[in-house]
C-alpha cells in the first residue's frame, strides 16, 4: 500500500464513528469519538460517488477554509480522511445551535446573554473577515453551540475568499431571510459587509425570538425588508437604483426600531441600526462592532457556561426532524410567530437547500469561471 | 529547518501573522537539504518496492531495469508542470488556478514518486481539483472533451489520492498575490517610477519562472515576490524594502543583511532554473519510466491484478466475518422469541453500509 493510503488508514483509526445525528443537504452527520482520548466528536460523511464532477464544491470549501482556521469561535475541524467513495469531516461535537435556542420556548434569555452571543459571534467573524473570507451562509442554526456554551460559526459550505476586491461574485448565497438587500438587487461585487447584515438579522431575531425578515419570496424578501426599515432613498444608498436585478418594491416609511425592540438598551438598538445600514459600505464591520459600546456597556455579556441551554439535544432533534414530527402545538408568543414558526420548519429547510443547490448548480454552468 | 523566517509583509493590511498560521507555512516548507533528503527516501523506497513486484513476477528481471535517479524524476515533474500552463492557456483559467495547480503538483511529489504515479494524469487531476479549490469550477465534461485523448476517469481515479496526498490542505498563498501587494505599496513610496507597469510585467514574468524551481518549497511568497522584483527592477526593489522595514516588528524580521542573502539565492535559483526542461532528455526520461513502472499500478497487469484479487479477498473475508457476527447475534436472542433478534439488526446502519 502506497504511503499516502496508509497514512489516510491511520487518520481513519484515530475515530470511531457511533450513531448518526443529522442529515444535511449533501453530508450525513454521526456522533464519535477519538479512541485515545474518548473524545466526543462529529464525523460529517459526505459521498462523493454520487457527483459526476467529482469532490463537491461545498465539501471543498468546508475543508479549505476549516483547514486554515483556528479559533475558539470557529467549529473545529480535527481531522480529514477518506474512504472508498466518501469524504469524512472530523469536527468538534456541538451539542445545539442558536436556532434550537431561539425556539425553546422554556429559555429566557436576558440582555446579557444575547450580549454575549452576540460578542461571540462577531469573534468568530472577525476572525474569518481577518483571514479573507467570507461565510455567506450566516443564520442561527450555522451557530452552533458547545456543551461548554461556547458559540462556534459553522458550514463554511458556501464560504469563499475576497482578497480581490474586483472579482465578481454569485449573489445566490445567503439564506433568504439573513441576506442583504445588495445581493437581493443582484450585486456581484460585495464583501464582509454581506455577513454582516445577516448577523444583524440574527441579532433582532435573538431580542424577538422569532426571525426578523421572514420573506416568502425574494420579492418578498425586499418587501419584508424595507416595511421594516424604510425603502432606501438615493442617499441613503447611493447608486442602488443601478444595481443588475434592481426593482421598486413600493414606498415604506422609515419607522423608528424602538418601536419593534421595546426592551432593548439604546446601546444594543444603536449597534443594530449599524448593522442593517443600507449602504454596504458605511454598514460597520465585525472588527468596529467588537468596540462598540454595546460590548462595554453594563450589563456585561453572560459567562457562556452560564448561558441558556437547550433541554433536548441537537441529535435528538434531528432525528425528529428526519421523521416529520413537527411540533404543532407548541406554545408560541402569538399567532404570527406560531405561523412563521411552522413555516420555518415545514418550508424553509426545503428551500434553502433548493437554494443551495442553485448556488453550486451556478457555479459550475455560470458563464465567467469566478462565482 | 526555518530558519529563514518570512520577509516584511507584502501588502498595506497586515497579512504576516496570518500567513504564519496557515498550513503553507506549517507544513509546506522544506529547507533544500530536507528536500532532497525526503525525494532520495521516496525514490530508494520506490525502487526496493518494484524491484521486489518485479522478481515475484519473474526472478532475475529486475537486474536489468534501469530505475529513474531523483534527478530524472524531478526532471519529468518540471515537464508536466509547463504542461500546467499550456492548459491553463487553452482554458483561459486564472492565474490563480495555475499557480496552484502547480503547487499541488509538486506537493504530490514530495509524497509519492513518479515510478508510482505518472505525472500525467496526476497533473490533469490537480489542475482539474484546483479549478475547484480557487472557486473557478468547470464541469468534467468540459474538462475532459477538451483534452485529447482523457477520459472523466483519468482525472476522477485519482482525486482521492491527490487530494489526501496534499492532506486535504487546499489553500495556497501564491507569490504572484504577493507581488500585486507590492506594486499596490510602490504607489506610496516617494521616487518611484509612476507607470508601474512594465515592472509589475517583467516581474511577474520571474514569478513565474520560479514556478519551476523548488523556490516556493523553501521560501516564503513575499521572498520569491521581492526576488522577482529585484530581478525586474533592483532599485525599486530595495527601496521598497527599506520602506518597509522599519515598521516591521523587529523579532520576526528578517536583517536587512539576511533578507538580501535570501532574496540574492531566490534570484539565482530562478536565473539557474527557471525555465523548461530540454524535451529531448525528458523523452528518454519517460521511455525508460515505461520500463520501470511499478507495476501494481498499471491497469491489467499481472502485478496488478494479483493485487486487486488479494484486496478482494480480505474484503470478502471482512464481509463474512461481519454476516458471521450478525447471525451468532441472532442466534445469542433465539431461545426467547423474536424480539431480541430485531435489535441488532436494527442496529445495522445502512447508511454505512459502504463504509470502512
Ligand atoms: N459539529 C457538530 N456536532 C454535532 N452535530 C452536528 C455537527 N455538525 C452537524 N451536526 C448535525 O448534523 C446535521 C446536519 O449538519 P450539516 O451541517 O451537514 O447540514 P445542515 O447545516 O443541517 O444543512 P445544510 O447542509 O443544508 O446547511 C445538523 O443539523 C446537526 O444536527
Ligand atoms: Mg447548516
Amino acid at each position: 500500500m502506497d504511503a499516502v493510503e496508509k497514512a489516510n488508514l491511520e487518520r481513519q483509526k484515530r475515530w470511531a464513528k457511533d450513531q448518526k445525528v443529522g442529515e444535511g443537504a449533501y453530508a450525513v452527520v454521526y456522533r464519535g469519538r477519538e479512541f485515545a482520548t474518548g473524545r466526543k466528536v462529529a464525523i460529517k460523511k459526505i459521498k462523493v460517488g454520487q457527483f459526476k464532477d467529482g469532490l463537491d464544491m461545498s465539501a471543498i470549501r468546508e475543508v479549505k477554509y476549516l483547514r486554515e482556521l483556528r479559533h475558539q469561535n470557529v467549529i473545529e475541524l480535527l481531522d480529514v480522511f477518506s474512504s472508498k467513495t466518501n469524504l469524512n469531516l472530523v469536527l468538534e461535537f456541538l451539542d445545539s445551535d442558536l436556532e434550537m435556542i431561539i425556539k425553546d420556548r422554556s429559555l429566557v434569555f436576558l440582555p446579557a446573554d444575547i450580549k454575549s452571543w452576540m460578542a461571540m459571534t462577531f469573534r468568530g467573524l472577525e476572525f474569518c473577515h481577518r483571514n479573507f473570507i467570507l461565510h455567506r451562509d450566516l443564520k442561527p442554526n450555522n451557530l452552533l453551540v458547545a456543551s461548554d456554551g461556547h458559540l462556534k460559526i459553522a458550514d463554511f459550505g458556501l464560504a469563499r475568499d475576497f482578497a480581490d476586491p474586483g472579482y465578481k461574485m454569485t449573489c445566490q448565497v445567503i439564506t433568504r431571510w439573513y441576506r442583504p438587500p445588495e445581493l437581493l438587487f443582484g450585486s456581484r461585487y460585495y464583501g464582509s459587509a454581506v455577513d454582516i447584515w445577516s448577523v444583524g438579522t440574527i441579532f433582532a431575531e435573538l431580542m424577538l425570538r422569532i426571525p426578523y425578515l421572514p420573506g416568502e419570496s425574494d420579492m418578498d424578501q425586499l418587501k419584508t425588508i424595507f416595511r421594516a426599515l424604510g425603502t432606501p432613498t438615493e442617499e441613503d444608498w447611493p447608486g442602488h437604483t443601478k444595481l443588475p436585478d434592481y426593482i421598486p418594491v413600493g414606498q415604506f416609511p422609515k419607522t423608528p426600531l424602538r418601536d419593534l425592540f421595546t426592551a432593548a438598551s439604546a446601546d444594543a438598538l444603536n449597534l443594530l441600526n449599524k448593522c442593517l445600514i443600507y449602504e454596504p459600505r458605511k454598514r460597520i464591520s465585525a472588527k468596529e462592532a467588537l468596540f462598540h459600546p454595546y460590548f462595554t456597556a453594563l450589563p456585561y455579556p453572560t459567562h457562556p457556561s452560564k448561558l441558556p441551554k437547550c433541554t433536548t439535544h441537537l441529535s435528538a432533534r434531528a432525528l425528529e426532524e428526519v421523521d416529520g414530527n413537527v411540533e404543532m402545538n407548541s406554545t408560541g408568543p402569538g399567532v404570527k410567530a406560531n405561523n412563521s414558526r411552522l413555516k420555518r420548519k415545514l418550508s424553509s429547510p426545503d428551500e434553502d437547500s433548493k437554494a443551495r443547490l442553485i448556488a453550486r448548480r451556478l457555479d459550475f454552468t455560470k458563464q465567467t469561471p469566478h462565482s | 529547518m526555518l530558519t529563514v523566517e518570512p520577509a516584511p509583509s507584502a501588502s498595506p493590511t497586515p497579512k504576516r501573522p496570518i500567513y504564519e498560521s496557515s498550513t503553507q507555512f506549517r507544513n509546506w516548507r522544506f529547507s533544500p537539504e530536507q528536500l532532497s533528503q525526503l525525494r532520495s527516501t521516496l525514490n530508494a523506497s520506490a525502487v526496493a518496492v518494484i524491484r521486489n513486484t518485479l522478481e515475484n513476477e519473474k526472478p532475475g528481471s529486475s537486474s536489468v531495469v534501469s530505475f529513474l535517479t531523483v534527478e530524472e524524476e524531478h526532471l519529468l515533474v518540471k515537464l508536466y508542470v509547463t504542461k500546467i500552463t499550456q492548459l491553463c492557456g487553452l482554458f483561459r483559467f486564472p492565474e490563480e488556478v495555475e499557480a496552484t495547480a502547480i503547487t499541488y503538483l509538486k506537493r504530490f511529489y514530495l509524497k509519492n514518486t513518479v515510478m508510482d504515479w505518472h505525472p500525467k494524469n496526476v497533473m490533469l487531476t490537480a489542475l482539474f481539483l484546483a479549478t475547484k479549490t480557487t472557486n473557478n469550477p468547470i464541469s468534467l465534461e468540459a474538462y475532459t472533451t477538451h483534452i485529447p485523448k482523457t477520459a472523466p476517469s483519468d482525472v476522477l481515479d485519482l482525486e482521492f489520492l491527490v487530494a489526501q496526498s496534499l492532506g486535504f490542505e487546499f489553500a495556497v498563498w501564491h507569490s504572484h498575490r504577493a507581488l500585486w501587494g507590492m506594486i499596490l505599496d510602490m504607489q506610496n513610496i516617494p521616487d518611484c517610477p509612476s507607470d508601474t507597469k512594465p515592472i509589475y510585467e517583467s516581474a511577474l514574468a520571474h514569478v513565474r519562472a520560479s514556478r519551476l524551481t523548488d523556490a516556493e518549497l523553501v521560501y516564503t511568497p513575499s521572498q520569491i515576490a521581492l526576488a522577482a522584483l529585484s530581478l525586474a527592477a533592483p532599485e525599486v526593489a530595495s527601496q521598497w524594502s527599506l520602506s518597509k522595514s522599519p515598521s516591521e516588528p523587529s523579532s520576526s524580521l528578517l536583517s536587512s543583511e539576511t533578507l538580501h542573502a535570501v532574496v540574492e539565492t531566490i534570484k539565482s535559483l530562478i536565473t539557474s532554473a527557471g525555465h523548461p526542461p530540454h524535451v529531448e532528455a525528458v523523452r528518454e526520461v519517460d521511455r525508460r519510466l515505461k520500463l520501470c513502472k511499478n507495476p501494481e499500478k498499471i491497469v491489467g497487469s499481472h502485478a496488478y491484478l494479483a493485487k486487486k484479487a488479494e484486496e478482494e479477498k480480505k474484503a470478502e473475508a471482512k464481509r463474512n466475518k461481519k454476516a458471521s457476527e450478525t447471525s451468532q447475534a441472532m442466534k445469542d436472542g433465539d431461545p426467547f422469541g423474536n424480539e431480541l433478534i430485531k435489535a441488532p439488526i436494527g442496529l445495522v446502519d445502512y447508511d454505512d453500509e459502504d463504509d470502512d
